[in-house]
């Protein structure tokens, strides 16, 4: 008797164990978004201008160069940082500048924002300067686009801006 | 807070006693237990990679099928796989919770509590990346918040969620990465684990049978009524707005959505930094007594120190000056200073002819010769004609103090395997008690791991140093009901002093008879 009392209390505390672990790893359902809105991703991998200009080498620095390493000419390698603007009808919702990468700063510049707006329709702009010697966009993307509920549409550049 | 975490513990543990005994206590067993569950894990997750194909669309494809065409055998590991590693989590928690409690963290012990912590991250990532193969909506919220995360570190200069911006650029080889993951991260878990508890003596790493199988049995149940199943299948396409998420392993991403990865980093690093400086942060816990003191004269080598000792702090060494011996050796950065040294010393015999009792290896703070003299004192002031009882316990278990009366003395030790089991000998020999009882820490739940363990051995002469057969087992009780447990110990005092009491009239009349 004593046994099957213990046997029991046993069952019971393995299903007071067990319960709230089943229940935990699946309940309760978290709410991430509403259904009404839908997002935009803006993702950018794009290398910056160069900065700067070549220099020509004199003929005394040329001559000093080892025999391999000689050009004409000397070449900056930092690249220009991205400056970018997202503006969704008329609002600012991202504006930053983007260092390029590498100890050297001659790598590519990169960058991702997931942004949340309301389905519907939108005036989407995106600015984007990759020439710190020029003024303004060097790169810019003016569209209106019909969002449809969850859909995810990414705003991307490989020669110019694109809406996938 | 500790103090009431404790109390908490205490008021668990007896509940828990009382259905599965002592011995099965799962709350005694959680390491053990937590070794159990990653096994069970691991088994499993081999039986499903066998089936599973990592690409885009083979990977839910195949997590279904197992599921479902398979249900009987490849679901019930799928489901085996997730509650198993589930209920890892929950102990492991419990574990680290309860150690907090118990004051089993600091001192010596900072080794398995520092180790214990980079283990948390690793059970994390491993949970992470096993919810992340199966790719279905859960899967792809996953991507996006840790992408989130990880893409905030200064470091990452091409940030991971362009792996994951639309259905378009995810590739198959980014399945092959996270199972290479999935693997990986387990087996430095698994490392990581070896050496949690490599300064431990006989870490236990197996949970006892009965507890296995009702685990096993309780989880089948479970798998066969509630199976682990997919969610909708990923689409990047595609926004996801409300999941069942897992909230054991899953619970730090919805912060990651409300406070930012940032905050979210300073939370995680901060804790855990928090946890691992945490046993040398202030306390009002007690000094660590001096630890044990080799006396090579009194010393012969013979190793029963060593064998006990449950945080391998003693070793042998050639001796000082006996030439051909060896002698033992106190590591002072791993003794804990138990005692269990000292009553395991065979020179701790109040039967030697010695003027003074010196042992070869004792407690500075309690002394051997001390302990002698403290029993012996307190056992001569007792003023009662009723048996008199002789209770020897822990600091850590009842709380033997309070049960001193004009017919009960009591011993208080550092541990309770400290007492020599001559002395249980040599108190009844010389007729200085009537009867002997043994208190300490639970059964299994030792605060030094092994103290009851060795005193039972000792006791049934399984291990040295034993109690000698000539001590009659009728004079002696061993309780072990711990700290919960000195209002009860009180009852069996005077249950013991009854049961004595009967006893006395028949030996006298055997006696007269004689």
């Amino acid at each position: 008797m004593i046994n099957a009392r213990r046997y029991l209390a046993q069952a019971l505390l393995y299903a007071l164990f067990f319960l709230p672990l089943v229940y935990l790893s699946q309940q309760p359902d978290y709410r991430h978004m509403d259904e009404h809105m839908a997002v935009l991703k803006l993702a950018v991998r794009h290398a910056g201008a160069i900065i700067g200009e070549c220099t020509a080498l004199s003929e005394a620095d040329f001559a000093n160069l080892p025999a391999n390493m000689r050009r004409p000419e000397v070449c900056p390698r930092e690249r220009s940082p991205l400056q970018l603007e997202l503006i969704i009808d008329g609002k600012l919702l991202y504006r930053e500048t983007v260092p390029p990468s590498g100890l050297h700063k001659d790598g590519i510049s990169s960058m991702y924002r997931r942004v949340v707006v309301p389905a519907g329709a939108h005036h989407v702009q995106l600015l984007m300067n990759d020439n710190v010697a020029i003024e303004g966009a060097t790169w810019q993307l003016d569209q209106n686009i019909q969002l449809r509920p969850t859909q995810v549409i990414v705003a991307s550049f490989k020669e110019g801006f694109r809406l996938q | 807070m500790k103090a009431l975490m404790k109390k908490g513990f205490n008021w668990l543990d007896s509940l828990f006693s009382k259905a599965f005994t002592p011995a099965w206590n799962p709350l005694y067993q959680l390491g053990a237990l937590s070794f159990f569950y990653f096994w069970i894990v691991t088994l499993t997750g081999i039986y499903l990679f066998i089936f599973f194909e990592t690409s885009i669309t083979g990977a839910y494809d195949s997590m279904e099928r197992i599921s479902v065409e398979q249900w009987y055998l490849g679901g019930i590991m799928r489901s085996f796989h997730r509650y198993a590693s589930a209920a890892m989590g929950v102990c492991v928690t419990l574990h680290l919770l309860r150690e907090f409690a118990m004051d089993r963290y600091s001192g010596v012990r900072w080794y398995s509590w520092v180790t214990g912590i980079p283990l948390l991250w690793l059970l994390f990532g491993s949970a992470i990346g096993g919810y992340w193969l199966v790719w279905d909506i859960q899967a792809q919220y996953i991507a996006v918040m840790t992408a989130d995360l990880f893409d905030w570190l200064p470091f990452m200069v091409d940030p991971m969620a362009g792996n994951f911006l639309n259905e378009s650029a995810l590739s198959d080889r980014f399945f092959s990465l996270l199972v290479f993951l999935h693997i990986g991260i387990p087996l430095a878990l698994l490392l990581g684990m070896f050496i949690h508890i490599k300064r431990v003596t006989g870490a236990r790493t197996d949970p006892p049978r009965g507890l296995a199988v009702g685990t096993l049995l309780a989880m089948l149940l479970v798998s066969l009524w509630q199976p682990a199943l997919s969610q909708a299948p990923a689409n990047l396409d595609v926004a996801i707005t409300t999941l069942g998420l897992d909230w054991i392993y899953l619970n730090p991403y919805p912060l990651i959505e409300s406070w930012g990865p940032g905050r979210t980093w300073a939370l995680l690093v901060g804790f855990s930094s928090f946890l691992t400086i945490l046993p040398w942060l202030p306390s009002r816990r007690a000094q660590q007594a001096p630890i044990a003191v080799v006396d090579p004269e009194n010393c012969n080598g013979c190793g029963w120190c060593l064998a006990d000792c449950p945080y391998e702090a003693v070793s042998l060494k050639v001796h000082d000056f006996k030439k051909g011996h060896k002698q033992s050796v106190v590591d002072p950065d791993l003794c804990i200073s138990c005692g269990i040294c000292a009553g395991a010393c065979p020179t701790s015999s109040p039967f030697r002819h010695v003027d003074e009792l010196v042992t070869g290896i004792s407690l500075p703070d309690f002394h051997i010769k001390e302990l002698l003299s403290v029993t012996e004192n307190r056992l001569r002031t007792l003023s009662s004609a009723g048996p008199r009882i002789m209770v020897y316990g822990c600091d850590h278990g009842s709380a033997v103090d309070e049960l001193a009366s004009p017919s009960v003395a009591s011993v208080s030790l550092a541990c309770t395997a400290q007492l020599p089991p001559a002395f249980i000998d040599y108190v009844l020999r010389k007729d200085l008690a009537d009867g002997v009882m043994i208190s300490g820490c639970c059964e299994v739940d030792c605060h030094y791991r092994l103290g009851n363990t060795w005193f039972d051995k000792r006791f049934s002469q399984e291990r040295v140093p034993v109690l000698r057969a000539r001590v009659p087992r009728e004079q002696i009780r061993l309780r072990w009901l711990g700290a919960q447990g000195t209002a009860q110990l009180a009852r069996e005092v005077a249950q013991f002093q009854m049961a004595l009491r009967k006893k006395e009239p028949a030996a006298e009349e055997e006696l007269s008879n004689d």
